[in-house]
């Protein structure tokens, strides 16, 4: 199971240079001049002063020579300086990703947590009033994208409880209850889709679990609702659920860009969501590296998972 | 001969499932008692509703399928008790093993998480007692190295030892009734016959009764004291084991141990088999329900029902217009159909 692990994460590596090539290309190819962008306001820039601060971020140079310079460097750990204001990219994200990973798991958590006992709840009775109404509860969540979730979370809570998020980030050391006000609606936003295909996804799993022969015979001994429920029927559930979640959790993460933007949160989000704004290349690739990385982590995790929770999985 | 009060009766029972074309009979109207430590065989071919009766008894059918009648456990009337209540019938009274043991054990949990759970569900017991005493269940359903084997998940063992374990889960509950539904059809021969005579052994040691359900008459030959057989979901004969293999008195039991081949069965013939099928609960045939498919029909076969004879001063049974005819002396028939069985029936005539 440790080769395994370890051959998953060599490709997990490959996947994430794979990725970081992608995207280096794709923002050259994305119209727009990184330093025309910074200076468009400015008065008076003279087209002298355009090429001088091109040569000093060495955007004068081939693509693929600059290519090779950031690999060069993000070997060694360097993902070299914001274009902005100079300060290095790895700096900037250990800023921000503490943030981010607490939205992340707030999101994580609220689906994982809404998801089973929806799931669970929904499976007892199916098709009873209860079911019916936990149906429209996920169909809802699906159908729902997390940015407009979000902005209707906002906009009914300011209107009919006259409450708003506050809008100055800080962190759960400083103000713990702030700290959340700022971070559950937004959290809720993103949880809501894990939310509602873990729940469809262990109601149906359940259902089918709950027909089958073991689970007869474990009721044939006179096993009452905890143990065939909880024990046996819950577990035999599972994988499908893990599934999901793992796919779920690339979901958040690609949710966190746009809802951090608008909760004005200062996580990996925003920060990636401004670097795009001003082609700063060098923040934009250290994000996707990093976003890659957690999303790779998250598989293989979900991976290793199904080994632990069913005895019959082998890893080669 | 029966002096006992029965450990479990079965009254008038219908089953009934909800399909998209209305509700279509399983089980009409069957009856059956179990003594004390005694052996019943339910036998029938698949579609007789005998797996459906046992699942029934335990009141483990599911959702889509309505029960009529009494199923009397210690003179308790079980078929009202709600499924809170139930779980003290299940297991105490009566358990069940089933066909497949593969698909019947837990894949996710090892041998002995399985056993200790029902060894505690039914006993008081500290968990380390509770593994005592799985190892003694695995040892006395002759699993080498028992305590080794607690360890072992499902999917380690082989067919012959998952259906041993799933003995001994049912063992774990001390039930006085065990129903065992076809317990050795997944299995080898030689394992068929380790597993019938482990069963025998453990239901002396044990003082259980047993319901086999089975559709091999060898098997029954081997294990019953008493047999109903079933056809089309009614009980179409029974009485003592020994009277219905010496003389069996409905056409379709006779059928039925015309299909087991014997050594001096000519090779080169085909074997035995009952033209046709049990017909299916949506088209039963008018009359006796055996009728297109018996070598000895007659006239009054095809119209009305056909009751239960008692034979023997109410010792067996039989649903045949033959065996009532031979009670009352009436002989008045037209053989309408001479179906292509080359006459068990016909030969006991």
């Amino acid at each position: 199971m440790v080769e395994y692990a370890l051959r998953r994460a060599l490709y997990g590596v490959l996947v994430i240079f794979m990725v970081t090539v992608f995207v280096f290309l794709a923002l050259r190819a994305v119209p727009g001049d990184a330093v025309r962008i910074q200076l468009a306001d400015a008065p008076g820039v003279t087209e002298e002063q355009i090429a001088e601060r091109t040569a000093a971020l060495g955007l004068d140079q081939p693509v693929l020579t600059q290519l090779f310079h950031f690999l060069g460097g993000a070997i060694t750990g360097d993902f070299g300086a914001s274009f902005s204001d100079g300060s290095s990219v790895g700096g900037l994200i250990a800023d921000r990703l503490p943030v981010t990973g607490q939205l992340g798991l707030m999101a994580l958590a609220i689906g994982v947590v809404l998801g089973v006992v929806i799931g669970m709840a929904s499976a007892v009775r199916p098709n009873g009033l209860l079911d019916q109404s936990l149906r429209l509860v996920s169909v809802s969540g699906l159908s729902v994208p997390s940015f407009w979730l979000g902005l209707l979370l906002v906009t009914y809570l300011a209107v009919y409880a006259g409450w708003s998020p506050p809008l100055i980030y800080q962190g759960p050391a400083e103000n713990l209850g702030g700290n959340l006000a700022q971070m559950t609606l937004p959290a809720l936003a993103l949880g809501a889709a894990a939310m509602a295909s873990i729940a469809r996804m262990l109601r149906s799993s359940l259902l089918e679990v709950l027909q089958s022969d073991h689970l007869r015979t474990v009721r044939a001994r006179g096993a009452g609702r905890g143990t065939t429920l909880f024990k046996h029927a819950t577990r035999n559930s599972l994988l499908p659920v893990f599934t999901v979640l793992g796919l779920q959790a690339g979901g958040i993460l690609g949710g966190t860009v746009i809802l951090e933007s608008i909760f004005g949160i200062p996580g990996m989000g925003s920060l990636t969501f401004e670097a795009v704004q001003m082609r700063d290349y060098p923040v934009v690739l250290g994000c996707v590296i990093v976003y890659g990385a957690v999303f790779v982590v998250v598989n293989i995790v979900v991976d290793l998972m199904y080994g632990v929770i069913d005895p019959r999985v082998r890893y080669r | 001969m029966r002096n006992a009060a029965p450990l479990l009766a079965v009254h008038d029972l219908h089953v009934d499932f909800d399909t998209p074309a209305g509700p279509v009979a399983a089980v009409s109207g069957v009856s059956f008692e179990i003594e004390p430590n005694e052996t019943v065989a339910l036998v029938g071919e698949s579609g007789s509703g005998k797996s459906v009766t046992a699942l029934a008894m335990m009141r483990l059918l599911g959702r889509g399928a309505t029960l009529r009648g009494q199923i009397t456990c210690d003179g308790r009337d079980i078929t009202g008790l709600t499924e809170k209540q139930m779980r003290s019938v299940r297991g105490r009274a009566m358990t069940m093993i089933f066909q497949d043991p593969m698909s019947s054990l837990d894949p996710l949990y090892s041998v002995g998480n399985q056993l200790v759970e029902t060894v505690r569900l039914h006993n008081r017991m500290s968990r380390a007692r509770a593994v005592e005493r799985a190892t003694e269940l695995l040892d006395q359903v002759g699993i080498a190295d028992p305590r080794g084997r607690l360890r072992a998940y499902p999917h380690q063992l082989s067919g012959g030892q998952r259906q041993r374990v799933m003995i001994a889960l049912a063992l774990a509950c001390s039930p006085r009734l065990l129903i065992a539904d076809e317990p050795t059809t997944a299995l080898d021969v030689t394992i068929e016959a380790q597993i019938l005579e482990l069963i025998r052994g453990l239901q002396r040691e044990y003082r259980m009764s047993l319901l086999l359900v089975t559709h091999d008459m060898a098997v029954v030959a081997e294990m019953a004291d008493r047999v109903v057989v079933m056809y089309a979901g009614q009980v179409v004969e029974s009485g003592a084991a020994e009277q219905i293999l010496r003389q069996p008195q409905h056409p379709y039991t006779t059928a039925l141990f015309q299909c087991i081949p014997t050594p001096v069965t000519d090779r080169s013939a085909a074997l035995t088999a009952i033209p046709g099928a049990v017909p299916s609960p949506h088209e039963l045939p008018p009359g006796c329900r055996f009728h297109p498919r018996c070598a000895v029909a007659f006239d009054r076969c095809v119209t009305g029902q056909v009751p239960l004879f008692p034979l023997d001063g109410g010792a067996r049974h039989s649903r045949c217009w033959l065996s009532g005819d031979a009670a009352s002396g009436r002989a008045d028939r037209t053989v309408v159909t001479s179906a292509s069985v080359p006459g068990p029936a016909r030969r006991r005539r």
